[in-house]
């Protein structure tokens, strides 16, 4: 019923997103098949948003494996499992998407759609992609990842400074996506990782980078209680389909 | 009784049943299979979990089903318990041995398990419940909702799926993909063990417009018209139970408006009479299934009427009834209803059902009553049902669960009105320990604090060392160690929690890598628990804090007897455990740092069979045993080790005991080359570690890799190994060493035999990844420093194999091996080495020496594909593997000797027994084989026991009796 979701490559993102990698470098090699598959399917570079977003992802966990090989990061059993549960809500997302699933996370779905879109701007696309991947997707995968580690969240530990570790990977690869808008990018960045209620109250000018953090604090506290996981859960959902949406509107142009 | 009847057919899942049918066909006794359903509400889970489970049953399988609830962690393995009695139901029928099993373990369940010594013994006791119960025939364990079920039913669910339960069982469960979303843990544990052969999960999609079509034409008796079929198709997306309601609904001429399941359902109850009515929205306050006699007191109605009501609720397709009870047609009814409600309407429910309860015993029975008393708003009244419900779930060693209840307990207690009558300190103490119990550390530690702000009369050293305890065990030493201080300081600490204070402060140091702090705080807890009478698991823990300090110092001989010591003290005057503990280090401290290691084995051993005789067989004497099984394996005692191995494994281990055990047995198995075996064990590891616990993935990465290289698959070797590289800690150098050997081992295979290209890159990365445990084994302690440098000389023997072998590599890598006296890498090198040396066309006799001495080492070990890549090598050299001497030649045929008596031995032993029939001492006999003294002593015992004899002249006899006369 949804042969045309992906057109041509249809097929092979549905074989792609069949295997679910386990492993870092597992991650990287299916980023890349999707990279392939994405250029093929719109071969003007920047003329898919989500090949936008994918290509700076990509980049961002090679240069996470990388650190991974290297010994850079303190804890790398955390490190690693956060990685993969963290791309897992990626593929999850495109799968539902493919499955024309209404269960496809609104952060998501609002980015998937324009990716046929007549005025398709790579910066607001890509930062998009930014927002439902750190706003909605980080939080559940931190939970996820301290749970199955049999460990939790603790300011200041070493988790918590590898996970410090990668928004500066973050911060560090997104400017060279294009130079010279570097201003606009670090206000992104700034606005991705402020909740809508703190953007308000004026914490955004604070710098602030770990609110996914916190936000997986307060889920944490709330796992084992379904109703309030929800609530918690949809809250995420919405704020970050709110902000998907504002940055995909023309407001988002002013990046460019 | 009324029961509901699949009234449509099922359409559209031939495949879904195809491959669940596939996936289970391969069950097995000890090894069972598992499919998980996954899909959104109504899209037809628990039809097809009724379809194929009675597939099975007609197949002659054993069904056990159960369902989880959603009112949160009401009571451990709930599912299970509620399986039992539907079954034990079922069998009064027909009463069978099965029905006594089953009410034994019930009765388990209800009184004994408090006795049990922790959430592992019940796991085992389930486990040999059900394999009871089974009586031989196939099990089948039916699961729905399982999103709602508790840690402990996700437990036992891992533990029977990784085959430790012997049994001959399937898995067959249903999970919601909408919970799936957000962080359930049962996330993970999907992810990981959908990698398995043996486990399918199935997401089930809705169904295409075609099979919409189908079934809704089925449902209604004709086919549809055009624009009916467009508008079904439409508005219910292909949901098979919306598709089902609606084709109804056409049907019977009802009105065809209602877009939701919600408006089908508010249609339907608005029509019902007022009693039915009633009927549905008691159901859909109460917890599932609703007992009969549990309605009626809370509709009041009498029971012909109630009866009535009850009819007419199930012929509007909104109550389906069942020998257990009453429950709505569908979670999707019961959401419905449940938001139709009045606050005040459900209140008054809730009060009715726990009134209701109050005066009857029913399942659940506290968790129940606490969850209707809190929702009727009556929290005095709760508070004792959480309180009874948290106990309950303690004895099961449910912690998540009793956690829960009190933490409900704590929350309730604060209620103003409950307050005066509630010892809040006490409910804030019980959370916490149960909050610590199930690993929630920074939630007990916020816990304690709010007991130390609650009452200030509090014992400040008491709550330090509980705060202590919480910090280390949340792995936070360093914050630990300081609250150990401050209890030390504590004015009220008593001579007694000093002597346990510094004790477990010795411990933590050495976690820290202190050492010599480590040694210096034992000596002073060794002092202080002298002057405290009944103070021995003091003196053991200090003991062994000391003895390993000693050992890292570099005076091992001090600490072995500190902790030789200290066994002589538990044997006196301790408890049980502090026996146990004794023999446990000092089996680690032997077979570890001090590589004696058949001392060790000896001592784990004896410990083994003393624990036993204790009573804590399953906990400790595992845990020996498997000490035991790692110490002969390196020794290269590997029949022996195998024999250990199952021993151990009789206990029915759980968790990080069982996985350790697998771990030990499957690095026999891949040595021997028996895949089969091997992988059926690195599948059991995976499962047990996808409920969580990462400190096995990188043994359990290694052996996966060596098993790939034996297979030829060197690009899943390298997989494995990059996976491992990734994800290990730096912290272990042993471990990381190991794996990273097999890392270049894979390359220089694929170089060698070409099977794929050399990956450079990967190369590079784990030179540089050698290089630098090779800096941090610089500082490290000199036991760890001596075993890292033994496998880097490996590696560096397998990085010259990719750029030109260098022999002098190889040649110092045996000589490591050797000293250590670890038989099977130092073969594996001498075969190298002598690649080596004939790859230079230079020095072939040696080469041929190397060969063949490699050759009697890795037949005496049995090591199957380490043999034969040894006779590749010898047959394109042109090396003839034959010893001059005859006898120690002829076990190397295939072929068994004589069969008969020697049937048992192996080709290792029969050497040995060749060699003393002609009369040579152990220390000849070891000069010739190349092997130690000591262990040719315990080829002979285990010829003798094979044998049946008792002296060396009656062995010799019966190897010249079965001899063929060309020999002779």
């Amino acid at each position: 019923m949804s042969d045309v979701v992906w057109g041509f490559v249809h097929r092979d993102v549905v074989d792609l997103l069949a295997d679910r990698p386990v492993d870092v470098p597992a991650v990287v090699d299916h980023l890349t098949k999707l990279q392939d598959l994405l250029d093929r399917r719109s071969p003007s570079k920047d003329g898919c948003p989500l090949a936008v977003f994918n290509r700076l992802y990509l980049t961002i966990t090679e240069r996470v494996l990388e650190g991974l090989y290297e010994g850079s990061f303190a804890d790398v059993v955390f490190l690693s499992r956060l990685d993969v549960e963290f791309a897992a809500r990626y593929f999850d997302a495109l799968r539902l998407w493919t499955d024309s699933s209404s269960r496809c996370p609104k952060a998501w779905s609002c980015l998937f759609q324009r990716m046929e879109g007549p005025d398709v701007r790579p910066l607001p696309s890509a930062a998009a992609g930014i927002n439902a991947h750190i706003n909605y997707d980080l939080p559940f995968a931190l939970v996820t990842t301290f749970d199955s580690l049999e460990s939790e969240l603790v300011d200041g530990s070493d988790q918590h400074a590898d996970y410090l570790k990668i928004n500066d990977i973050f911060a560090a690869e997104i400017p060279s996506l294009r130079r010279g808008y570097l201003d606009h990018w670090q206000l992104v960045i700034d606005l991705l990782n402020g909740n809508i209620d703190d953007w308000y109250q004026g914490e955004l000018v604070e710098y602030v980078r770990d609110v996914a953090w916190r936000n997986a604090k307060k889920i944490w506290r709330c796992r084992n209680d379904r109703a309030a996981h929800e609530q918690e859960r949809l809250r995420l959902e919405n704020h970050a389909e709110l902000l998907g949406r504002l940055l995909l509107s023309p407001l988002g142009a002013y990046l460019q | 009784m009324i029961s509901d009847v699949d009234g449509a057919p099922l359409v559209g899942r031939g495949e879904m049943l195809a491959a669940a049918r596939s996936t289970l066909a391969g069950t097995g006794p000890g090894q069972p299979t598992a499919v998980f359903l996954t899909g959104e509400s109504g899209v037809g889970k628990s039809r097809l979990l009724r379809e194929i489970g009675f597939e099975l049953r007609e197949a002659g399988a054993l069904l056990l089903t159960g369902a989880c609830l959603d009112i949160g962690d009401a009571s451990p393995l709930h599912p299970l318990r509620q399986a039992l009695r539907r079954l034990d139901a079922e069998l009064t029928t027909r009463p069978t041995h099965a029905s006594a099993a089953l009410r034994g373990l019930l009765e388990m369940f209800a009184d004994q398990a408090g006795s049990l010594d922790g959430a592992g013994a019940l796991l085992e006791q389930v486990s040999h419940g059900l394999h009871l119960i089974a009586g031989g025939q196939r099990l089948v364990l039916v699961l729905d909702d399982l999103q709602w079920a508790d840690r402990s039913t996700r437990q036992l669910l891992l533990y029977l799926l990784a085959g430790l339960g012997d049994l001959h069982l399937s898995v067959l469960a249903a999970v919601r993909a909408e919970s799936l979303q957000g962080a359930h843990p049962l996330r993970r544990m999907l992810t990981e063990l959908r990698r398995l052969r043996t486990v399918r999960v199935l997401d089930l999609a809705p169904l295409n417009r075609a099979d919409t079509e189908q079934l809704a034409a089925a449902v209604a008796g004709a086919a549809l018209s055009t624009t009916a079929a467009e508008q079904l198709w439409r508005r219910s997306g292909g949901n098979p139970f919306v598709v089902e309601e609606l084709a109804r609904d056409l049907r019977d001429g009802r009105d065809g408006l209602s877009d939701t399941v919600r408006e089908i359902f508010l249609a339907r109850v608005e029509v019902l009479p007022p009693d039915a009515h009633a009927v549905v929205h008691a159901v859909a306050v109460g917890v599932e299934p609703v007992e009969h006699w549990l309605l009626a007191k809370v509709v009041r109605l009498p029971d012909d009427e109630l009866i009535d009501a009850v009819r007419e609720a199930v012929a509007h397709r909104l109550l389906v009834g069942a020998d257990e009870g009453y429950r709505l047609r569908h979670r999707l009814v019961a959401e419905v209803l449940e938001e139709e409600m009045l606050p005040v309407e459900r209140a008054a429910l809730h009060q009715r059902y726990a009134q209701a309860l109050t005066g009857a015993h029913a399942e659940l029975h506290q968790a129940r009553l606490a969850y209707h008393w809190r929702l009727a708003g009556e929290p005095v009244r709760a508070l004792p049902a959480a309180m009874a419900a948290a106990e309950e779930a303690e004895r099961l060693h449910g912690y998540v669960e009793a956690h829960r209840h009190w933490s409900t307990a704590v929350q309730l207690a604060e209620v103003p009105s409950v307050g005066a009558t509630a010892d809040r300190v006490m409910l804030l103490e019980r959370t916490a320990e149960a909050a610590h119990h199930c690993g929630e550390h920074a939630r007990a530690l916020t816990l304690l604090a709010e007991v130390a702000d609650a009452d200030a009369a509090q014992p400040t050293c008491g709550l330090s060392i509980r705060r202590a305890r919480y910090l280390a065990a949340a792995g936070r030493s360093a914050l630990a160690e300081v609250e150990y201080q401050r209890a030390l300081a504590a004015a009220d600490c008593t001579p007694r929690e000093r002597a346990t204070i510094t004790a477990h402060l010795a411990e933590l140091l050495l976690h820290l890598g202190r050492y010599a702090d480590a040694g210096a705080r034992a000596r002073e807890a060794l002092e202080l628990a002298d002057a405290v009478a009944g103070s021995t698991s003091e003196v053991v823990l200090a003991s062994a804090a000391l003895g390993f300090s000693e050992a890292f110092r570099e005076d091992p001989e001090a600490g072995l007897a500190v902790v030789r010591r200290a066994l002589d003290t538990a044997e006196r005057s301790g408890r049980p455990e502090d026996v146990a503990c004794a023999y446990l280090h000092l089996a680690e401290l032997l077979t570890g740092p001090l590589n004696t290691l058949e001392e060790g084995v000896v001592v784990a051993r004896r410990g083994a069979e003393r624990v036993a005789e204790l009573g804590l067989g399953r906990t400790y004497e595992t845990r020996l045993l498997a000490i035991a099984i790692n110490g002969l394996f390196r020794v290269g005692q590997w029949a022996e080790a195998e024999k250990v191995a199952a021993a151990a494994l009789r206990h029915r281990p759980s968790g990080a005991d069982a996985v350790e055990v697998l771990l030990a047995r499957c690095r026999l198995s891949v040595g021997y080359g028996d895949i089969e075996a091997a992988d059926r064990d690195l599948d059991a590891v995976a499962t047990l570690c996808a409920g969580g616990g990462a400190r096995h993935v990188i043994p359990l990465l290694t052996l996966r890799a060596g098993l790939a290289m034996w297979q030829g698959r060197h690009d899943l070797a390298r997989k494995a190994v990059q996976r491992g590289l990734t994800e290990s800690r730096s912290d272990d150098l042993v471990i990381l060493a190991a794996l990273i050997w097999h890392g270049l081992r894979a390359e220089a295979e694929a170089h060698a035999s070409r099977s794929i290209p050399v990956d450079e890159t990967a190369v590079r990365r784990l030179r540089a990844a050698a290089d630098r445990v090779a800096r941090r084994a610089g500082t490290a302690a000199r036991p760890v420093r001596s075993v890292v440098e033994a496998f880097l000389a490996l590696c560096a023997g397998e990085v010259s194999r990719i750029d030109g072998s260098d022999p002098e590599l190889w040649a110092r890598s045996v000589t490591e091996w050797d000293r250590r006296n670890h038989p099977y890498p130092a073969t594996y090198s001498r075969l190298r080495q002598a690649e080596a040396l004939l790859a230079r066309r230079s020095r072939s006799a040696k080469a041929g020496k190397l060969l063949r001495q490699a050759y009697q080492a890795a037949l005496g070990l049995g090591a199957v594909p380490l043999t034969a890549e040894i006779r590749t090598v010898a047959g394109r050299a042109r090396v003839s593997l034959a010893e001059r001497d005859a006898t120690a030649d002829r076990p190397t045929s295939s072929a068994p000797v004589g069969g008969g008596e020697l049937a048992a031995l192996t080709a290792r032993e029969r050497e040995v027994l060749a060699a003393v029939a002609e009369g040579l001492t152990n220390k000849e006999i070891g000069q010739r084989l190349f092997i130690s003294e000591r262990t040719i002593g315990v080829h002979v015992s285990h010829i003798f026991d094979k044998l049946q004899v008792r002296t060396r002249v009656q062995a010799s006899a019966i190897l010249l009796r079965n001899q063929p006369p060309d020999v002779r």
